[in-house]
Parts: C-alpha cells; structure tokens; sequence
C-alpha cells in the first residue's frame, strides 16, 4: 500500500510543477483507493487473469520527441498540444481559436484556470468508480488537455493533442477533456504514437466529451498502441439535448487493447456517428466496442466497424446500441463487418441490441466476417490489375469513407502509412 | 502488331463437375463482328468467363490462342493486358474506388510501366468518352458501378472498352436492361471503334442491338457448342422464326445444357 501513495503523489507532485492545484491530490488518491478496492474485472472476448496491474515506476525525465513524431507536428496548421510521456512538450493555439476565446490548456491546469467548468464536468462522462482502470486513470492521469469551446464557436481546423510514449518502465495515463458550448461546431483529435513497451505494465485512457445543447462535435483519433503492454481506453461523449457528436476511429494497434467508444445520447433529439477502421496485424488482440447508449426520447445513432486482418492478429468488433426505459422514438443503424486477408488471423463481430424501450423508430444491424468478395477480384482483374493491387484497391476501398473524415490531412496521410505499411508487407 | 487473330478451338469447359461447353471453335479476326445469340442456359456466358479466366470455370480440353499467345496459360489480369475484354452481363460493385480511378489503374496496366498516360491527358481522354456516351461527368468520382442503375452499369462498361482499347471484345449481353436510346449509344460507342485493330465477338438474344451494329458472322449455341453458323441473315431469321426450326432441322429437344448420364 505504502509503494502505492509513493506513485499517486509522485504523479501529483510532478503535476504541480505543470500547474496542478494541491486539491487534485485528494481526488487522486481516493481514485487510487477504488482502484484496490474493485474486484478483478471481466472482459468477454480479453482474458485478463494473466494480466498485471503493474503500473511501472515513473520517470520526470524528458523523454525525446522521435523524429516521426517531429515531422508529423511540422506539417501541422491547427492547435495542438504535444505530450511525451505524459509531460507536455510542446502547444499550440491557433489565432483563429485565440479568437474565438477558446479555453485550451493541460488538463492539469483545467482546474484553477476554468473552476467552474473543471468541477462541473471533470469525471462526470467517464466517472473513477466506473471500472478498475477508469479508476486507476484518475489516480495516475499524467498528460493530456482541457478544451472550452464557448457558446456559438465555429471552427473546422481541429485542437489535436498528440501523445508519445517512448516505451519506457512506466505506464500511460492520458487523460482529456473536452466541452462543447451550447451551439458549438468543433473537431477534436488524438493521435498516439507508442514505442513497443520496455516493461509489462497497465495503462488506462480516458477521454471526455461534452457536448452541450445543439453543439457539434467531431472527433477523430489514431491509435497504435505497441505489444508489451495491455492498453485500456475509454472513450465517451455526453451529448445533450439536439447535439451531435460523431466519432471516427482508427486503430492500427499491435498489443493488447481493450477500447471503448461511446456516446451518450442524453437530451431529446441527440445523435451519434461512430466509424471506426482497425487493422489487426502481428499479434495484436483488439477488442474493440463501438457504443450508443439512447436515454433521450428521439435520439438517433449509427455505427459502422470495417477491420481487416492478417497475420495471427485477434480483432473483436463490437457495435452495440443500448435504448432505455423513456428513450421513445429512439433509431439506430449498425454494420460491421471484419475481413481476413489471410494468415490464421481470427476476428468476431458482435452486434449487441439492448431494448428496454418498446416504442423504437427503427434498429437495424448486421454483421460479417469473410474474406474479399472473389467476384470484386475478378472484376478489377478482368481490366489488367493484376491480383495484389486489385486486392489492394479493395480493401482501401473499404476503409476509404472513414479514413477519409479524419480530422486532417496529415492524419489522413498518416493513418493511410500506418495500414499500407502492414497491407504491403 | 498487326491484326487480332482470336482462336478458340474444341474448347470443353465444366462448372462444379458439370460439363457446360462441349467442344466449341471460333476463329475471331481483327475487323470482324461475330454474334452469338442462342436461348437461355446454352452457355454463352459461360463461354464468355471461361476465355477471359473466370476461376469457377474449369477448361477440360482445347485451345485458345490469341495473336500466337495461349490464352489459357495466362491469369485473367495477363489476358486482359494481352488485349482481351469482357464486358460482363453482370459487373461487380466496388465500393469506395472511384471509377476514375479504376480506369485509370486499369489503362496504366494495360500500357505497362514506363509508359502511362499523365493524369491531365487521362481525364480529358476519360471525360471526352463519356460525353460520347452520354454518361454524366459524375460519374467518374462515383464509385465503380455502386449504385448505377442496369443501363448505367452496360454503359460504364463500354467506357472502359472504349478507354482500354482492346484487340478482342466479348460483349455479354450488353444491351439487356437498356431503352432503346441507350441501345442507340451503346452501339455507337462499338461502331466508334470498330477497325481492323479488333475484333468483336456480342452475345445477345435479340435483333434490334444487330441493326445497329451489324455482324459479319452470327453464330447460333445450343448445348454448349455452335450448331449452326452464318451472315447477318440468319439472326433475322432467328428473329422473324424464332429458334424451334433450327432444333427440328437439327434434330434437338432439349437445347440447354443438360446434365450427362
Ligand atoms: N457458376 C456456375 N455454377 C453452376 N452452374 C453454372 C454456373 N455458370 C453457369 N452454370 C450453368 O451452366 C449453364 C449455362 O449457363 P450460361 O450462363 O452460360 O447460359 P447463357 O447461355 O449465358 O444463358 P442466358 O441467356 O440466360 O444468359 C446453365 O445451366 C447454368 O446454370
Ligand atoms: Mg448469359
């Protein structure tokens, strides 16, 4: 128990230097205490016996910014916040954002920098009670930003925080969050970059959203969490009443992940959009669940999961749409489908419907899992492509309309890198 | 190179076990136009998939040599870079490649490395083309053939017969589905490219798509082979007649391909 304070104020001592208030360290270590006391967690599809919950020991040192990460940031036009290691590096805020009296800072910072904010949002979308590793985050959270957009923003260039995490001893806690004024139009996104890590260790994400009252909220992200260590990430947007949040995913990780994005459509008329693409490769085990949780009367959601596998890569897709009691007139969609490549890879798609409500406007979904559909291979080779490209052209085809709604242009190019380096082996 | 010279010879070709062609000759020169017409289920399409390498059609037996080269020794992407075309009676859909795109991938193979056309010069040839066709400049961002109704899609494949410039056509059917303007530009966008430099070979059942392209040879399958052969004649024959003189002169009964004892 002793070894465990040591880490919780060892973050928090760190964090003060960047800002943080001595209040934080109360929240952080009851956070810490729910972390021990809730039981072992079960995951359907992730065998987590094996797992550690070895947080690691924790560098202040510097770590360097690798050259990808450097020549990413260089092509970048819109505000970013940079992190390495959960320290911040490096941060950006547009003229244009400056003028639209947008907050953005470190999330250590968030609290006496925007107070009332802080208190009335931090924890309240993905609360520490929630699992072990929601909890474990808000004891150990090092790294990540607070975004305000006020009232009425309209901005289409994104805020963007970029984490690295060199593959040090130490676990990964970011941790964001992101507020929508009433009104609101925004974009968001997160780009991890992740050495293959030194040390078996946990590592918890979280990410925030709150979209107020007829805001609109986009949010892209780029994960690659590398083998060695088991990545939890919680993702989650409260979307209020007429608001839109829509989320576009895509996951090229090669460890062990277990992710969660979801939405909840809280006030009347709020809708969801989650796209998601992953790339399972290696021998990656992904599971992957895509959520929309109905709780307001007339709100709408769709979800589309496109993966592709090879190698002995372990992909589990998961759309699931939840519709509460008093959620009347709710709608949904879901399509997933998983498409092996070859090798012995194995992938699942789960489509999961969860109906309390009888008054449903509709609630489609399918799910699959084959191969490339042969007679698309005929076709494009019938013309003179030969085999590997028409394979190729296919499947980009596939993920083409989400990788295309990322957030930016380097993000495109660097998600399409990221897959073409693994399809073109 | 000089003329196409297309030549099928006692091909037998099986699906699944189940023999469909049974010995079929064709001798197809640059300039020429041959139609196969023939009632359902004789193999016509079948004779169509299995030349340009469709792998659920199995070849038991036979040749097929186009300018020289055997055709049945090539993957189905060397044929078509050989100069061998098919525009199918049923194309696939592809979602998320632009049509543009694939043509374009398409006429880079088929010109080889070193010699592809610039993307500037690519779209004027592309856009020129299917103004011809009549087919909306949209077209090329849509994605290949998803969403086009019948007619769009015969039409999508004459655009890339009309880009790739092949040395042999094969046509199935492609003018099933279309009104009779369509049908009209259709045919114009084969007579546009009519030469010596190829040769076509149009599956249809009916006379109308053959008085506006008009065939040097009609060829007439039941059973899984050619049971009779002749000018453009013989399918107004067949038009004005239907096809049960030509089972009753031939002696046949049942013309489809039936299953072997
Ligand atoms: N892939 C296949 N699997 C099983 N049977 C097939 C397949 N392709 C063709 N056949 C069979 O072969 C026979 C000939 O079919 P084919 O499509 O070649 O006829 P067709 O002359 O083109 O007919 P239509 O005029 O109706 O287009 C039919 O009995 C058909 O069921
Ligand atoms: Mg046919």
């Amino acid at each position: 128990m002793s070894e465990v304070n040591t880490a919780v104020s060892h973050v928090h001592r760190v964090a003060q230097a960047l800002g943080e208030p001595s209040s934080l360290l109360a929240l952080r270590e009851a956070a810490w205490r729910t972390f021990q006391e809730l039981p072992q967690p079960y995951v359907e599809k992730t065998d987590l016996r094996k797992l550690t919950w070895e947080i690691g020991s924790f560098s202040e040192q510097v770590g360097k910014v690798p050259a990808e990460v450097q020549a990413y940031i260089d092509r970048l036009q819109h505000s970013y916040a940079l992190f390495v290691d959960g320290l911040p590096i490096d941060f950006r805020l547009s003229e244009e954002a400056k003028a639209a009296g947008v907050t953005y800072c470190t999330i250590h910072e968030a609290p006496e920098k925007a107070e009332t904010l802080w208190k009335a949002n931090f924890g309240t979308v993905v609360a520490a009670n929630e699992n072990k590793w929601t909890a474990l985050n808000q004891a150990l959270f090092a790294g990540g930003v607070f975004l305000y957009a006020p009232k009425g923003t309209h901005m289409e260039a994104p805020f963007e925080t970029i984490y690295v995490w060199t593959g040090g001893e130490a676990g990964a806690y970011s941790r964001s969050l992101v507020i929508a004024g009433e009104l609101a139009d925004i974009r968001y996104a997160e780009t991890v970059f992740a050495a293959a890590a030194g040390a078996k260790v946990v590592n918890s994400h979280v990410l925030e959203i709150v979209a107020m009252a007829d805001s609109r909220v986009q949010v892209s992200t780029a994960d690659a969490f590398h083998r060695g260590s088991t990545h939890f990430v919680t993702r989650r947007a409260r979307v209020d009443k007429d608001a839109h949040v829509l989320w576009t995913v895509a996951d090229t990780s090669d460890g062990t992940c277990v992710e969660l994005v979801e939405n909840e459509l809280f006030g009347p008329g709020a809708k969801g959009l989650a796209r998601v693409v992953g790339l399972g490769h290696g021998r990656s085990h992904v599971e992957l669940t895509a959520s929309m949780r109905h709780v307001g009367r007339h709100t709408e959601s769709e979800i589309v999961m496109h993966g592709v596998l090879r190698d002995k890569a372990n992909t589990i897709f998961r759309s699931r749409t939840e519709i509460v009691k008093g959620a009347v007139g709710a709608g949904s969609e879901q399509h997933d489908r998983m498409i092996m490549i070859d090798g012995t890879a194995r992938a699942d798609a789960i489509p999961m419907l969860l109906i309390d409500e009888n008054d449903v406007q509709r609630c489609g979904h399918a799910a699959s899992v084959g191969k490339i559909d042969p007679t698309q291979v005929y076709y494009l080779m019938s013309r003179g492509i030969p085999k590997s490209i028409a394979v190729q052209m296919i499947i980009w085809g596939y993920l083409h309309d989400t990788v295309e709604s990322l957030a930016s242009e380097p993000m495109r190019d660097l998600v399409v890198a990221r897959i073409e380096r693994e399809l073109s082996r | 190179m000089g003329k196409p010279d297309f030549r099928v010879q006692n091909l037998h070709v099986s699906v699944e076990g189940k023999e469909i062609l049974k010995g079929l000759n064709l001798h197809i020169r640059g300039g020429e136009i041959h139609a196969i017409m023939g009632p359902n289920g004789t193999g016509k399409s079948t004779l169509a998939s299995s030349l340009m390498g469709h792998p659920h059609y199995e070849v038991t037996a036979g040749e097929v040599v186009l300018d020289g080269e055997d055709v049945l020794a090539m993957s189905t992407d060397e044929r078509a870079r050989a100069g061998l075309f098919l525009a199918m009676q049923y194309p696939a859909e592809v979602p998320g490649v632009s049509n543009a795109n694939f043509i374009r991938q398409a006429l880079n193979a088929r010109r080889g490395e070193g010699n592809e056309l610039p993307v500037l010069q690519f779209h004027r040839k592309l856009q020129e083309k299917m103004k011809a066709l009549n087919i909306d400049p949209s077209f090329a961002e849509r994605y290949l053939n998803e969403g086009f109704s019948g007619g769009e899609k015969k039409r999508n494949e004459i655009l890339q017969m009309s880009m790739l410039e092949p040395r042999i056509a094969i046509l199935d059917e492609i003018d099933s589905g279309l009104d009779i303007d369509a049908l009209k530009i259709v045919a114009n966008g084969v007579n546009q490219l009519r030469s010596e430099n190829i040769g076509f070979l149009i599956i249809t059942h009916y006379q109308r798509l053959l008085n506006y392209i008009v065939p040097d040879h009609v060829h007439v399958m039941m059973q899984g082979r050619i049971v009779r052969s002749g000018d453009a004649k013989l399918a107004e024959e067949l038009e004005a007649k239907g096809y049960d003189w030509l089972k009753k002169e031939l002696g046949i009964e049942d013309e489809t391909v039936e299953v072997e004892a």
